[in-house]
Order: structure tokens, then C-alpha cells, then sequence
């Protein structure tokens, strides 16, 4: 039992050594998310954390793993650790309502990234997440002949996913020849393997030509895992579009694959906008408004210029 | 000290000098009153949930629904909710679901001998679904009434609600394990289930009333962690799986015989709630959290181990 309270001895040394040099730089600004293994969210951290090297702030990072209790909790241990700002990925901080108005009361400003609009934060920078479902709906309807039988990857829980996924809605009530023949509800973290799972389950349980014509992914990482197995299988006349402008989904457009398309959301941008905005918050001021949005683009074999075969 | 005392409290020491490295670390955020505050709400339905654990453990039975259970019962009280129902219809109606839950469970294992860890694994994943089907994959955080909330949020005389509840759910159970005829049985029922049955003891009776006491905390603590929140998703009790199991056997640490107590589940919950905590405070990267979380854990069991075999 000696060793046992040695173990968590050193633990605590440990954590004191790490803390001394976590402390040591500027202010300290706590980024929280449930959501770090998607690749976007990811890229919209470190785009944040390479804007706050220049304002010279300590970012610590906590992903929670899709645990929403585990979430909450952290964002109280940054609000009484002492942080200067929370900013809050890919969540919309409804979710967690009592934790982030204890935030604004202790005076930490809380801002959002791919979040939503709420009373006790400051900002939240974003994409209009039903005008990207839009966009990429009427594109992949576009490229079927507005008639066929589509499949659906979808993720309702996250609140911008789900306004892509009304979006679709809207599109299929709109052109009643095209039909949703499956849909699957993709599993966080690990979306790129359950989707595959599912498409190769689909594909089974849909044979034969013209079975499925497209897949419709809320995001990119269901639309790979989806590619994947229509390769696997060996099957044509499927295609695929998703959104976030995944560099990986890029690549598959690019390489004339069954992935046609993808709605890129200015992850970067939406980053430095937080980290510009936040920054005139810390120096004292406010920000420009209470909801900013980066620009969106659809990127096709087109726009980049492939020639497919 | 003697041996004897560092085995018994070694624990205990263990967990004192944790709560004393981060205080030295972070003094104006770990050991503030804030912070204490925070940590008895974050350690709440973690408790209760390794409670259930504990229950089911002294049987020598595992239940892997008690997450399931806790999303299942926080989904059916907020669709009540979204259809205009009251708090007192709604959350009696999930504490409810939980029971029933719990005691499918104990007749799967106690009358049918379905090995618990695959009845509960399977129950659990039933009742998952449902907590899917009834929230549509979404986030629920509409019509939540106010005296829902006041369940798990704010204080009484500087205490926080939940620590209440800690002590409410942690003292019953407590109770009835080492002071009740019942609690006399379910140890024996764990320590020799088939002695127990050569002594006439109601097996299944009792399995049946663990699991369904199980499914109830653990419904009772999806709701305390939806009223927390104010929003419900229908994995959100998933999570707690793991730390609860873990909690007990660092528990297991504290006890004398090695078995599961309550207490030492308390323990178990509040270093692993301190150390989560503490090490996010004084700004641990994450990967370095959960390495050190778990070599902890494991070095903690492992040396119990070691030293009962000596």
C-alpha cells in the first residue's frame, strides 16, 4: 500500500510540474469540446490555438468524447480554474444552459465555435448549417436527374447537423421522385467505420442497379466511411456528397472516386474570426455581434478542375 | 502506522495526499469553495450510479444497463415533459421504467441463469433503443419546468442539492448493506451463492430485488443528471459505465476483506472525480489525463491484490 500512495504521490508531482509550465506563458484561455475526434472540429482547434500563439495565450484543451455530463463538469473547472475565456466546438451551449450562465456570472466570457446563438455567451461564429444542407441536397439531387432513391447519414444530436438534416427534409418533400431507401445514425467517435458498417449493410439489403443512387452524409466523415464500402463491393452508379470540405473527402473528389462533393464550411476562418473577436473582448471591448458567419463553398470535380473518366 | 493500518487506509492517505498535491498546484482554484462545490455536483450521479454497481457487485453479479438505464429514464422524462406532462407524473413514471428495467434483468439471472453480464449487456442495448426511438437521436433541452431543475442545481445553507442526494441515496444504501437482514443476505448470496441456497436463503427474490434497486439509482441518476444539465441525449448515460466500475474497485482498495462497501465506493468516486478535476484545473493535457487516470487505477487494484496474496 506504501507504492499505492507513492503512485498517486507522484501523480500529484506530476501534475504540479505540468501546471508550473502551463502557468508560466499568458492568459489562459480554456477550449472545450465533446467532439475532437472529428477531423473538422480538430482542425478548428488547432486553427484557434495557431491564432492564440500570436496573442500570446496558454490554450488548454479538454475533449470529453461525446460525454455531455463530463462536459459540463469541465466547463465549471474552467470557470473557477481561474481561465480568462471559454470557447466552446462543434456544441451548442443550451446543452450545458446552467454551466454556461455560471460561466457569465463569474465574468468568463464564453464563446462558441460551430455552436448557436445564447443568451450567456458572447459570440458564436459559425456556418448557417441549413443553407450548407441546402446547398449540398440541391447539388447531389442535381447530379441523380431529381429522381432515384438516396440513403441518409445523420447525426440529430449535434444541433447544426440536424438543421442540415431539415434541409433534406424540405428537398424530399419538394421532389417526390427521389426516395429515402435507407438511413443510418452514425456513431461518434468512430463515424468513418459505423458508416462503412451500415453502407455495407445497405448495399446488401439494396442489390442491383439503380438500387441506391446517392448517399447523403451530414458531414464528410459518414460519406467516406460510405465510399469505402461501395469500393469494397464493387458498386456503380452511386454517388456521394457531404459537407465540411474534409481535406480527405477533397482528395476523393479529386481522384474521380464515388465522392462528388462537399460543402467546405471555413473551419480556419471560423477560428480566427473567435480568436480576433475574443481578443478585442479580453483587451476590453466587444464584439461586432452576437453571431458571425464564415463564407461557405462547394467544392465539385468542377470547381477543382478534375476530368473524370 | 502499521501495516496493517496502511492497508486499511492506504486508500484513504492515497486520496488526501492527491487532494493535497493539487492544492499546492492550483491553491486559488482547487481548494476553493467553488471548486468543492463543483466537484460534490460532478461527483453526484457518478455515486449513485457506482451505487448501484456496489449493489449488484455484493451479489457477485455484474449490471452493464445502468447507463442505458439512466439515458432511458432522462429521455422518457423530458418527452413527458415535451408533451405538457408535470414533474410529478413524469418523473415517477421514469424512476419507474428504471425499476422495471432492473428486475427483467434480475429474472433473466436469477430464474433463467443467464450469465449477468450478457443478460444486462443485452437489456441494456433494449433499453437504449427505446431512449432513442423516444428522442429521435436529438438533444432534448425544450419545456424542462423549473421544479425539475431545482433537483440537481443550486445549494441549501452553502450545500449543493446533489450533496444531499449523495448522502440521501450513499446513507440508505449503506444502511441496509451492513445494519438489515437483507443486506446479511445479499453478502452471502455473494459469498457462496450456493451455500446460500443450501441455507434456504430467497435467491431469487433477492437477485430480482438488487437488479430492480439498480435500475432505479440508476434511473434516479440519469434524471439528477438531466436536471443538472437541463438537456437530455439519449447516450448521455453511457459514459458513467466505466468510472462506476472503476470507482467500486478502487473501492475495493479501502476494504478490509476486499469486497464491495459503500464507502469505499465513495472514495473510489471522489479519486477519480479529483483527479479528473485537478489535473483539468491545473492544466494536464488530456492524453496525459487519461494515462494517468488509469495507471492509478490499475496500480491501486494491483497492489491490493499483491498484498492480499501475501
Amino acid at each position: 500500500m506504501h507504492k499505492s500512495i507513492a503512485a498517486l504521490g507522484l501523480a500529484s508531482i506530476l501534475a504540479l510540474g505540468v501546471s508550473q509550465g502551463a502557468l508560466a506563458a499568458g492568459e489562459k484561455v480554456s477550449v472545450i469540446t465533446p467532439f475532437l475526434a472529428a477531423i473538422a472540429t480538430g482542425e478548428m482547434i488547432e486553427a484557434f490555438k495557431a491564432k492564440a500563439t500570436e496573442y500570446q495565450w496558454t490554450v488548454d484543451v479538454v475533449d470529453t468524447a461525446g460525454d455531455m455530463a463530463a462536459f459540463a463538469s469541465r466547463v465549471e473547472d474552467a470557470t473557477t480554474s481561474g481561465a480568462k475565456a471559454i470557447v466552446l466546438v462543434s456544441v451548442d451551449p443550451a446543452q450545458i444552459q446552467d454551466q454556461v450562465d455560471k460561466a457569465k456570472a463569474a465574468g468568463v466570457p464564453v464563446v462558441t465555435i460551430d455552436g448557436a446563438k445564447n443568451a450567456s455567451t458572447v459570440l458564436n461564429v459559425t456556418s448557417d448549417n441549413y443553407v450548407l444542407g441546402e446547398t449540398m441536397t440541391k447539388f447531389l439531387f442535381d447530379q441523380i436527374g431529381n429522381k432515384g432513391n438516396i440513403v441518409r447519414f445523420f447525426y440529430s444530436a449535434h444541433p447544426g447537423v440536424h438543421q442540415r438534416e431539415l434541409a433534406l427534409d424540405a428537398a424530399l418533400k419538394a421532389n417526390p421522385e427521389i426516395k429515402q431507401v435507407a438511413d443510418h445514425y452514425v456513431a461518434v467517435p468512430g463515424q468513418v467505420d459505423d458508416s462503412r458498417a451500415a453502407m455495407d449493410a445497405m448495399l446488401l439489403a439494396n442489390p442491383g442497379d439503380g438500387a441506391i443512387n446517392a448517399v447523403w452524409a451530414a458531414w464528410d466523415e459518414p460519406g467516406i466511411g460510405a465510399n469505402l464500402a461501395i469500393e469494397a463491393a464493387g458498386r456503380k452508379g452511386i454517388v456521394i456528397a457531404g459537407i465540411d470540405g474534409n481535406p480527405q473527402a477533397i482528395d476523393l473528389i479529386k481522384a474521380c472516386s464515388a465522392y462528388i462533393g462537399t460543402v467546405r464550411q471555413g473551419f480556419g476562418e471560423m477560428a480566427n474570426i473567435a480568436a480576433g473577436e475574443l481578443n478585442t473582448i479580453l483587451a476590453g471591448g466587444t464584439a461586432k455581434a452576437d453571431e458571425l458567419y464564415a463564407p461557405v463553398e462547394l467544392i465539385t470535380r468542377e470547381s477543382l478542375g478534375v476530368s473524370c473518366p | 502506522m502499521t501495516r496493517t493500518n496502511l492497508n486499511r487506509f492506504g486508500t484513504l492517505i492515497a486520496f488526501v495526499l492527491l487532494c493535497v498535491g493539487f492544492s499546492i498546484a492550483a491553491p486559488a482554484a482547487f481548494a476553493s469553495p467553488a471548486n468543492v462545490f463543483n466537484l460534490v455536483q460532478q461527483m453526484a450521479t457518478l455515486a449513485i450510479v457506482a451505487t448501484a454497481a456496489t449493489l449488484v457487485m455484493t451479489i457477485s453479479e455484474f449490471d452493464l444497463s445502468v447507463g442505458f438505464s439512466a439515458s432511458l429514464a432522462a429521455v422518457i422524462c423530458f418527452v413527458l415533459f415535451g408533451q405538457g406532462y408535470d414533474v410529478w407524473l413524469a418523473v415517477p413514471a421514469a424512476l419507474l421504467v428504471g425499476i422495471v428495467g432492473g428486475a427483467a434483468n434480475g429474472v433473466l439471472v436469477a430464474r433463467f441463469g443467464i450469465p449477468s453480464f450478457v443478460a444486462t449487456l443485452a437489456l441494456g442495448t433494449i433499453l437504449s433503443g427505446f431512449a432513442f426511438g423516444l428522442s429521435g437521436g436529438q438533444s432534448l433541452f425544450q419545456s424542462v419546468p423549473d421544479g425539475f431543475k431545482s433537483l440537481a442545481r443550486g445549494d441549501v445553507f452553502g450545500i449543493p442539492v446533489l450533496g444531499f442526494w449523495i448522502v440521501a441515496v450513499l446513507g440508505v444504501a449503506a444502511f441496509v448493506l451492513t445494519q438489515t437482514e437483507f443486506g446479511r443476505r445479499l453478502r452471502a448470496i455473494g459469498g457462496n451463492a450456493q451455500a446460500a441456497r443450501l441455507a434456504g436463503l430467497p435467491i431469487v427474490r433477492d437477485v430480482i430485488v438488487t437488479f430492480a434497486v439498480a435500475g432505479g439509482l440508476s434511473a434516479l441518476a440519469g434524471l439528477l443528471l438531466a436536471s443538472r444539465l437541463g438537456s437530455v441525449q439519449h447516450t448521455m448515460g453511457e459514459p458513467l459505465l466505466l468510472p462506476a466500475y472503476a470507482a467500486v474497485f478502487i473501492g475495493t482498495t479501502a476494504s478490509p476483506t476486499g469486497a464491495p462497501t459503500v464507502a469505499g465506493t465513495l472514495l473510489g468516486v471522489a479519486i477519480t472525480g479529483v483527479m479528473v478535476n485537478g489535473m483539468t484545473i491545473v492544466g494536464v493535457e488530456p492524453f496525459v489525463q487519461k494515462i494517468m487516470t488509469g495507471v492509478i487505477i490499475l496500480v491501486a487494484v494491483l497492489l491490493r491484490r499483491v498484498g492480499r496474496a501475501k
